[in-house]
């Protein structure tokens, strides 16, 4: 028995609505996938004429959603105080917002829209690893300034002329996280990874990492960032009875699979390293508002972190303007959070950076001024250190030599416009702030990220 | 063993969730003629109409979940009478309402992220102690979420046998000039239709977000395409046939994460209706005369 009973006797109807339904399935499955990057395109601030736009070309949809929003709070913060001591050369800046929905195939055509749409650009900002490969050629064929969160490897031995990076190689990154794992003593990892090319590209320099440590590899997860559960893998994870897990799954799938995880293992949470990723406001948030709550959270939960210079003198001012860009970025729920994220931190300090070699060089053109970003970071003799904008402008006007310390400290470029200084191990606190525990990780480059972490 | 025992469990589990959202896409589907592409968009906004009960009204998830079922009814009805209908009066092309419902879908799911943001959210909910059962685990909540998809399967099956609303719509599903003819209100009846299936919407996009633990706008944006891989496989409007369907996808996506490779679940679903088309495009439920 069923709706169509009678319509076997009435055959036309039911086929007319099997052929259409056949059409509409296929229609169906071709939207599921085309439709989400036709709707990703490039939106955000309305620029004004006559001024600078920096670009934040990063996620702010789809599975890597929550690493934008800490791009664009930088970009705010650091351009308030930028245009409060007067702009770049007499020019005012915005932000934009270009979503790439953290998949190259979205990213290529939101960023020709952008140079479509924005004549004045002066900066790009963001370009994630899941980005970066396919957007940061078409940013150096226009010549714009990139400072990009990305540490793909290709980065690390090809020159780009316009791309600059305050942020390690992953092949650092993952020795960091062995290092953390190393010292609590845990013998037996898990890796659960995204099948987005920004997380998967942890996974091998962090096996490799994991070999030379003399730990041993029981689990090898790659997650489905568009599956909505991960019973399965949470499964083969408890399984395996790892001393703890290293992971990088963005979005909803980190926190489903720390829940499922944390249900199969019989409500005990598997101690868990993340990269500096997840050093999140809205990780931290959807995780604790779930089964594993935040005391056992905190207490189980470690992530590499490049060192912030919380007591350096370019912090204060810093959390102010990050601090008050509160409830102008959508899709943050702590900004207190922010405060020690990576990216936030370092694009704020490339902003900074960029904005002083632009004022240096005279000229908003990257062709022009990229040269004298890295003579402000490696500073030199005679030069005076500064630690904000408006400090480097008064230095520049009065025609000294300046040297740019940061919130992330002293950069110094390699040969490949890298610069990184070392790791710290961080744990969230219970309002999801985060807290040095361990110092001096994986202070490498990437001859010493060879070494025995 | 043990490995195919818990991706069993799982199977099931998905399977449960997944069956309450095939059998209302169905009926919707068998009686109104429309191929509703914005039910994954319906249950995902009822989803969140919950999370608001749950969080900012500080309903239980529970009681909250009525809020999420009425919105997926209401929703439903007026998307049919405000868009769909005006659409079938013009006597424009079935496909036409295909692409209208993509457009709607598209609008419902955007429009939500625009409001919500690209953030992710969990209800205020315990999932309950885990039980486990012949190598399987199941959660409190799992096991309700299963007894509820039991209790709609047996509703529905109910409604259709038993009563005369369903047989109404089981005649407008077949041929509704003739039911008309006959004396049934159709119009009539494909509102009600619109208002029981969005229900089952509202109701699978809640216990879906349930299942999941943690959910976003976006998150039912490919569920569309398991929901299309049950019903083919069952048989386009045949509610047993989705019943079987939704089980047999839902099993079969997550065995073969167990033992393929975890990307591979969207693929063993498609794999499954690309082979069923193939070899009986009628469906499990169907007839070979009408294909």
């Amino acid at each position: 028995m069923g709706f169509t009973d009678r319509a076997r006797r009435d055959g036309p109807v039911a086929r007319g609505k099997r052929r259409l339904a056949l059409v509409a399935s296929v229609l169906a499955l071709t939207t599921s996938v085309v439709a989400l990057p036709a709707m990703g395109g490039s939106a955000g601030a309305t620029s004004f004429k006559g001024s600078i736009t920096i670009a934040t070309v990063a996620p702010f949809t789809g599975a890597d959603a929550a690493l934008g929003p800490k791009y664009q709070a930088a970009c705010l913060g650091a351009t308030q105080a930028i245009n409060a001591s007067g702009g770049i050369l007499g020019q005012k800046v915005n932000c934009k917002v270009v979503d790439t929905r953290g998949d190259p195939a979205d990213a290529v055509p939101a960023v020709r829209q952008m140079y479509a749409t924005t004549s004045n650009l002066a900066l790009v900002i963001g370009c994630t690893s899941d980005e970066a490969a396919t957007v940061v050629p078409i940013f150096g064929a226009h010549k714009t300034v990139s400072f990009c969160m990305t540490g793909q490897s290709e980065f690390d031995a090809v020159h780009f002329p316009y791309f600059f990076r305050l942020v390690p190689p992953d092949a650092s990154d993952s020795v960091a996280m062995t290092q953390i794992a190393k010292r609590h003593g845990y013998k037996k990892i898990a890796l659960a990874f995204g099948n987005d090319a920004g997380s998967q590209t942890f996974v091998q320099p962090a096996l490799a990492a994991i070999k030379r440590a003399g730990m041993t590899v029981v689990s090898n997860q790659t997650l489905d960032m568009s599956a909505t559960t991960f019973q399965t893998e949470a499964q083969a994870i408890v399984s395996a009875h790892p001393d703890a897990i290293m992971m990088e799954a963005l979005g909803a799938a980190g926190v489903a699979l720390l829940s499922e995880i944390y249900q199969l293992n019989g409500n005990k949470m598997i101690p868990t390293i993340g990269t500096s990723a997840m050093i999140d406001p809205v990780f931290f948030s959807g995780v604790t508002s779930g089964p594993i709550g935040v005391q056992n959270f905190i207490s189980n939960f470690d992530a590499d972190n490049p060192t912030v210079a919380v007591g350096g003198p370019a912090y204060p001012l810093y959390k102010k303007l990050i601090l008050a860009q509160q409830g102008k970025v959508p899709g943050v729920p702590s900004f207190q959070g922010l405060l020690s994220a990576n990216g936030t931190v370092h694009l704020y300090d490339g902003i900074n950076l960029a904005a002083l070699a632009m004022v240096m060089s005279g000229s908003t053109q990257g062709s022009k001024y990229k040269a004298d970003i890295l003579k402000i970071a490696a500073g030199g003799p005679g030069a005076i250190t500064v630690s904000s904008y408006a400090q480097g402008l008064k230095a520049l006007k009065a025609g000294k030599k300046i040297h740019y310390i940061g919130v992330g400290g002293s950069y110094k470029f390699d040969a490949f416009q890298t610069a990184f200084g070392p790791f710290e191990d961080d744990q969230y606190t219970a309002n999801g702030t985060t807290v040095m525990v361990g110092s001096s990780l994986g202070y490498c480059n990437l001859t010493l990220c060879q070494a025995k972490p | 063993m043990s490995v195919f025992l818990s991706s069993l469990g799982f199977g099931i589990i998905s399977a449960a969730v997944l069956a309450i959202a095939t059998v209302g896409f169905t009926m919707q589907f068998a009686v109104t003629n429309v191929l509703n592409l914005a039910y994954g968009s319906v249950m995902i906004n009822s989803a969140f109409v919950t999370y608001f009960l749950n969080i900012h009204g500080h309903l239980n998830a529970w009681v909250a979940l009525i809020g999420g079922v009425a919105t997926g009814s209401v929703a439903s009805y007026l998307l049919n009478r405000f868009v769909y209908t005006p659409f079938q009066r013009r006597n424009l092309a079935p496909i036409t309402i295909v692409i209208v419902a993509l457009g709607v879908d598209l609008c419902g799911t955007f429009g939500l992220q625009a409001i919500v943001g690209g953030s992710y959210f969990t209800y205020r909910q315990s999932q309950g102690r885990e039980w486990h059962f012949l190598g399987m685990y199941f959660s409190t909540l799992q096991l309700t979420i299963i007894a509820i998809a039991l209790g709609v399967m047996i509703a529905v099956a109910w409604l259709l046998r038993y009563t005369r609303l369903g047989k109404a719509m089981r005649a407008t599903s077949a041929n509704p000039n003739l039911a008309r003819n006959s004396g049934v209100r159709t119009q009539s009846v494909i509102s009600t239709t619109w208002l029981i299936s969005g229900a089952l919407a509202g109701l699978a996009g809640t216990v879906f977000a349930m299942n999941t633990g943690v959910f976003e706008a976006t998150s039912a944006q490919l569920y569309i395409v398991l929901l299309l891989a049950a019903m083919f496989l069952g048989g386009p409007g045949e509610p047993y046939g989705a019943m079987l369907g939704a089980a047999t996808i839902g099993i079969a996506t997550e065995l073969s994460a167990a033992f393929i490779n975890p990307q591979y679940k969207m693929v063993i679903a498609f794999v499954i209706l690309l082979g069923m088309l193939t070899f009986r495009p009628y469906g499990l439920f169907g007839s070979e005369r009408t294909a």
